[in-house]
C-alpha cells in the first residue's frame, strides 16, 4: 500500500502491487529538518535490503532468506514467509545525497534529511 | 527391508507438538508485557506476543522467535519446568527519547529434548533456539540380516 507522507501525517493511497508481499512495521517521524523512517525486516539480510527513491515514492523492499532448510519438518507455523515492501510518499523534496541507511538486528533506520526550500523559515518582523 | 522404529510417542506426532502450546502457561504474556500493552497507541504492534515457528529435523527441534531490533544482551532464554521462555527487551529510539518494551513468549518442550545441550543464535532479528533430541528419541532404523 502506497502512503503519503509529511512530516506531520501518514495517510494511504491507492495501490497497484500484484506480487504477493506484505507490509512491514514502520514508523515515522519528523521535525523541521529530516524524516526518521524506521522499517521492521525481520528474517532479512542486510543483503537483501533494496532502497529506491524515484521521484517522490520510496520503495524499501526486503527479501526473506528462506526460514526453513530443506529436510525439515514445520510443525507450527506463525511468522510469514512472504517478503516485504513498503512505497511510501514523500511529500518534501529530501536530500538525496545526504539519505542515510542503517540496518541492525533486523531493523532499517533512514534518515532522509529535507532540502533547504523545504525547512521553515524564520521571518524577522521589521 | 528395513523397519523404521520410533519413539512410541512419536506415532502421535500431531498431538505430540500441539503439546507445545497446551501447557497451561504457553503462550500467556507476562504481567509486564500485559501493562505495556495498556499504553500502547496501537495495540499489537509493539506489546505484541512474539511470533515463534517450529520446526524438527531428526536431531532437533528448532523455534524460531521474531524479535527485530532486539539486541543479544536483551534477550533472556529460560527453561523451567519444561516451558522455554523467551523474554526479549526492546529499545526503540523515538528521536531523543528511548522507549522500550518487553516482548515474551513460552512454548512448552516435548519430553526426550536434551536440556543441557538447548543453544540460541540471534540473527537478522530472527532468535533461533535448537532443542537436540535426546539419542532415544530419535529414529532409529534397524536392518534385517
Amino acid at each position: 500500500m502506497n502512503t503519503t507522507c509529511s512530516p506531520r501525517n501518514c495517510t494511504p493511497a491507492t495501490s497497484g502491487v500484484t506480487e504477493s508481499l506484505r507490509k512491514p512495521l514502520y514508523n515515522i517521524n519528523g521535525n523541521a529538518e529530516a524524516y526518521d523512517i524506521r522499517v521492521e525486516l525481520p528474517g532479512v539480510p542486510k543483503s537483501s535490503v533494496k532502497l529506491d527513491l524515484e521521484e517522490d515514492i520510496l520503495s524499501i523492499r526486503g527479501e526473506r532468506s528462506t526460514t526453513v532448510p530443506e529436510g525439515m519438518k514445520t510443525l507450527h507455523r506463525e511468522l510469514s514467509p512472504l517478503n516485504y515492501l513498503l512505497r511510501l510518499r514523500l511529500n518534501a523534496p529530501v536530500n538525496e545525497e545526504q539519505m542515510v541507511a542503517q540496518f541492525e538486528d533486523g531493523v532499517l533506520s533512514l534518515r532522509l534529511p529535507l532540502k533547504e526550500v523545504a525547512k521553515p523559515r524564520q521571518i524577522p518582523v521589521l | 527391508m528395513k523397519l523404521i522404529r520410533t519413539h512410541p510417542f512419536s506415532i502421535n506426532r500431531v498431538s505430540d507438538f500441539e503439546g507445545w502450546f497446551r501447557h497451561p502457561l504457553a503462550g500467556l504474556p507476562s504481567l509486564s508485557s500485559f501493562i505495556n500493552n495498556l499504553g500502547e497507541a496501537f495495540p499489537g504492534v509493539a506489546g505484541d506476543k512474539l511470533a515463534v515457528d517450529v520446526h524438527e529435523d531428526k536431531d532437533n527441534y528448532f523455534a524460531s522467535f521474531e524479535v527485530p531490533g532486539v539486541k543479544k544482551e536483551d534477550v533472556k532464554l529460560e527453561l523451567n519446568n519444561g516451558l522455554l521462555t523467551v523474554s526479549a527487551e526492546k529499545r526503540t529510539k523515538d528521536g531523543e527519547k528511548e522507549t522500550s518494551s518487553s516482548l515474551t513468549r513460552s512454548v512448552s518442550v516435548p519430553d526426550g529434548v536434551n536440556a543441557e545441550a538447548i543453544a540460541a543464535k540471534l540473527t537478522d532479528g530472527i532468535l533461533t533456539v535448537t532443542l537436540p533430541k535426546q539419542e532415544r528419541n530419535k529414529p532409529r532404523s534397524i536392518t534385517l540380516s
